[in-house]
């Protein structure tokens, strides 16, 4: 049975916990205040970046002290008036079956101006007059929306964890997991994190669940999470991917128009595949891909997109035999499309400079162009006089003269001397 | 003094055009075909014809200087040049080739002559209408094709049209052309420069006399340093470096310099993989290796006429040069 190893491993009690024992410790230190009866502030505040177990320490906290969790996060609805329901009867009674009873509101940041209305304000109400113990947590205390909120908490900022503490929990689940996994593996993932606990668990189950085994190579091709982009996660899932199914799902992971998704692929895949035979592979299947996408416009039959997908995600996965992986290499976006924009005025120009030799020379402007601009840039950029004989012969404007020469000063000599002549 | 130099440098006619030979006579190379043209510039007739073989042999010069033998000065009233490179079309054929064919000339030659240069640009649809074409109209238009390859003309028109195969100049026969200009030009071509000119151009006299002007707009003696730093410059479409690029096993570089061809030089899909067929057949790889790329290159070819992307399809194609590279160093 498939389980999250966030869940599954998660801490507890707070010994377990990930990091941050000053923050747990005041926040315990609060929770215990209230044995002596309310306290000035009736709420903590709790911030920090994704993933670093502000939300764990609650629930570990809870689990030690034998506290009772009522919460709301930002799945369900928290409207003025669903929170009053919610919290204004929590509140009122401090204890209904003898335990200690705390309010949590989870993903603060995730309250809404329009399906959250007056949300923010119902809590800061709630928060004054409470009678138990509130605990709010959000990435960012400091939002605007909080201003006054915050006056009534007290802050307690949760911080990223050493990379050192991330690789001792990563040690534990692959000793919980029967596992063998490489110190530098999970030294790299945990580095890769960047302090996030529940990314690096699931780069460490994503990477691991399965194997027995978990060396260097297996992990050493992940890069720095991007969280905007996400397609370079898919691209990862893709050129990385170890069955067909799995590259494929890569295509519903992220909203991607298909032919963006190629041109990624097409630009990327040779720097990850690097086996000659491998890439050849590889670049076949987006070949095959194309060819699909050519068919699709021919006939117009969109069904066959599918087949496009197959080779575009299972056929590049499945490329992959003898490259080795070499470590972190960073995805490039596409240049293709902004470089063909960039150089269709340059051919336009090019085109045009071809007719007038064509109509001097016998040869076509397709040819011209490519045979015979070339020799008149040397000529052009090296001897004006040269230049502004060939120009007037050839019945050259000034753009095509400038493109020629190369610089505008260049031009300007040779059109004077045009000019003069004239 | 600036009034007297400004008057010499008005109207300066590329070296490549103003060296053209005007007559069959003037033509001094491929001495088998003018014979059998003089011949028919005597008997004031010619048939349907071919003129097949590499560029700057003299393809386009010999239909031209044919035209003049007939024609005399005038000649350009009786002539239609078109390139089938720009237009490839059928609808090129239908119109503007029959519109031009049907009408009768006026002087004491009945007929008139088409020029179809780089004829086998042409698609196979236009090739088609072309040879009903060329029957109908015979009395009132005789066809010249030129043609880098003859294959790539369809058989019918082939069994039409009069044969010639022009051969890469001789290295005297191209020497003695560039001496020439060079001394009515008063450019300081030294003999190096010449060998260089020789070995950078290899018989395709056009492309010599375009680098012997480019290296003498440098104004100081043309030598062999000055003609491949010349020749190095004005060759960036260059598709047999781009085989060796991947053959060497950089695939990245390879398709930079494809990009480039296909999107700044607007070089055709079709005439890069019709190259990169040629050359492979002139590289040094083992023999077998050369029937094993041939059918790779036909197939990504057979795609590139399905409609694919062409540099994707291209590209595809240099990885498998990549690939056999690799294989080639690992047995060598």
């Amino acid at each position: 049975m498939y389980a999250a190893w966030t869940v599954k491993h998660k801490p507890k009690s707070l010994a377990e916990v990930v990091g941050n024992k000053e923050a747990i410790q005041k926040f315990v230190d609060w929770i215990k205040s209230w044995d002596k009866g309310v306290p000035k502030q009736r709420a903590v505040f709790l911030y920090g970046p994704p993933g670093i177990g502000k939300t764990v320490s609650v629930e570990a906290v809870g689990n030690d002290y034998r506290l009772e969790f009522i919460e709301k996060n930002a799945s369900d609805y928290r409207t003025e008036d669903a929170v009053r329901r919610f919290a204004g009867l929590a509140s009122q009674y401090r204890s209904l079956f003898g335990g200690k009873r705390i309010i949590l509101f989870d993903e603060l940041d995730g309250l809404t101006g329009t399906a959250d209305k007056g949300g923010v304000a119902a809590i800061t109400d709630i928060v004054k007059n409470a009678q138990c113990p509130i605990v709010l947590i959000a990435n960012n205390a400091y939002d605007p929306r909080f201003t006054s909120l915050r006056n009534y908490c007290l802050l307690i900022e949760f911080k990223k964890p050493a990379a050192s503490e991330v690789l001792k929990h990563l040690n534990r689940i692959c000793t919980h997991e029967d596992i063998q996994a490489d110190e530098n593996a999970l030294k790299f993932i945990a580095q890769r994190s960047e302090g996030d606990v529940r990314s690096a668990v699931n780069d460490l189950q994503a990477l691991a669940q399965g194997k027995k085994k978990l060396t260097y190579e297996d992990v050493s091709w992940l890069s720095y999470r991007d969280r905007q982009n996400t397609i370079f996660n898919v691209l990862r899932m893709i050129i990385y991917g170890r069955t067909c199914v799995g590259a494929k799902q890569a295509m519903d992971m992220v909203d991607v128009d298909v032919d963006m998704l190629f041109e990624w692929l097409y630009e990327n895949v040779p720097a990850h595949l690097t086996d000659p035979s491998d890439l050849a592979t590889a670049m076949n299947s987006l070949s095959m891909a194309d060819v699909y996408r050519g068919r699709i416009r021919s006939t117009q039959n969109w069904s066959l997109t599918r087949y496009v997908i197959d080779y575009m995600t299972a056929g590049v996965a499945m490329a992959r035999k003898n490259t080795k992986s070499s470590g972190w290499i960073p995805f490039k976006f596409p240049t293709r499309i902004q470089m063909l924009s960039r150089s269709k005025a340059e051919r336009n120009m090019r085109l045009s400079i071809g007719r007038k030799i064509k109509r001097k020379c016998h040869m076509s402007a397709v040819r011209a162009s490519k045979e015979v601009i070339p020799y008149l840039k040397i000529i052009f950029k090296n001897n004006e006089e040269m230049a502004a004989g060939t120009a007037k012969w050839l019945d050259l404007d000034a753009e095509m003269i400038e493109y020629l020469a190369g610089t505008s000063d260049k031009a300007d000599a040779i059109n004077k001397l045009l000019v003069a002549k004239s | 003094m600036l009034h007297g130099r400004l008057a010499q440098t008005l109207s300066f006619e590329m070296w490549a055009e103003k060296y053209r030979p005007k007559t069959l006579d003037d033509m001094v190379n491929q001495k088998e075909i003018v014979e059998r043209l003089k011949s028919f510039a005597k008997s004031r007739n010619v048939p349907h014809c071919i003129f097949a073989g590499p560029p700057g042999t003299g393809k386009t010069t010999a239909a031209l200087c044919l035209a003049r033998d007939f024609y005399g000065d005038v000649y350009r009233e009786h002539i239609m040049e078109l390139n089938a490179s720009d237009e490839r079309g059928i609808d090129v054929v239908r119109e503007t080739v029959k519109t031009f064919a049907r009408v009768r000339s006026v002087g004491e030659i009945p007929f008139r002559i088409m020029i179809l240069d780089e004829a086998d640009n042409m698609t196979s649809d236009a090739q088609q209408a072309l040879r009903r074409t060329m029957e109908r109209y015979t009395e009132t238009c005789r066809f010249i094709l030129c043609a880098n390859y003859s294959g790539k003309i369809i058989e019918p028109i082939q069994s039409r049209c009069a044969p010639f195969r022009f051969m890469f100049l001789p290295r005297e026969e191209q020497d003695k052309y560039l001496k020439c200009i060079a001394e009515k030009e008063n450019v300081k071509l030294l003999k190096d420069g010449l060998e260089a000119i020789f070995e950078v151009c290899s018989g395709d006299l056009r492309k010599a006399i375009n680098n012997l002007q480019a290296a003498a707009s440098l104004n100081k003696p043309v030598d062999s340093k000055v003609v491949y730093s010349i020749a190095g410059r004005a060759n960036p479409a260059d598709v047999r470096k781009m085989i060796e690029v991947a053959m060497k096993g950089d695939f990245l570089e390879a398709r930079k310099q494809l990009r480039e061809m296909i999107q700044k030089y607007g070089v055709a899909g079709s005439d890069i993989i019709r190259q990169i067929h040629t050359e492979i057949f002139r590289a040094e790889i083992p023999e077998p290796w050369k029937i094993k790329l041939a059918d790779v290159v036909g197939e990504i070819d057979y795609r590139l006429v399905e409609g694919a992307d062409e540099e994707v399809q291209l590209s595809a194609l240099l990885a498998r040069l990549v690939e056999a590279g690799n294989d080639l160093g690992k047995t060598s």
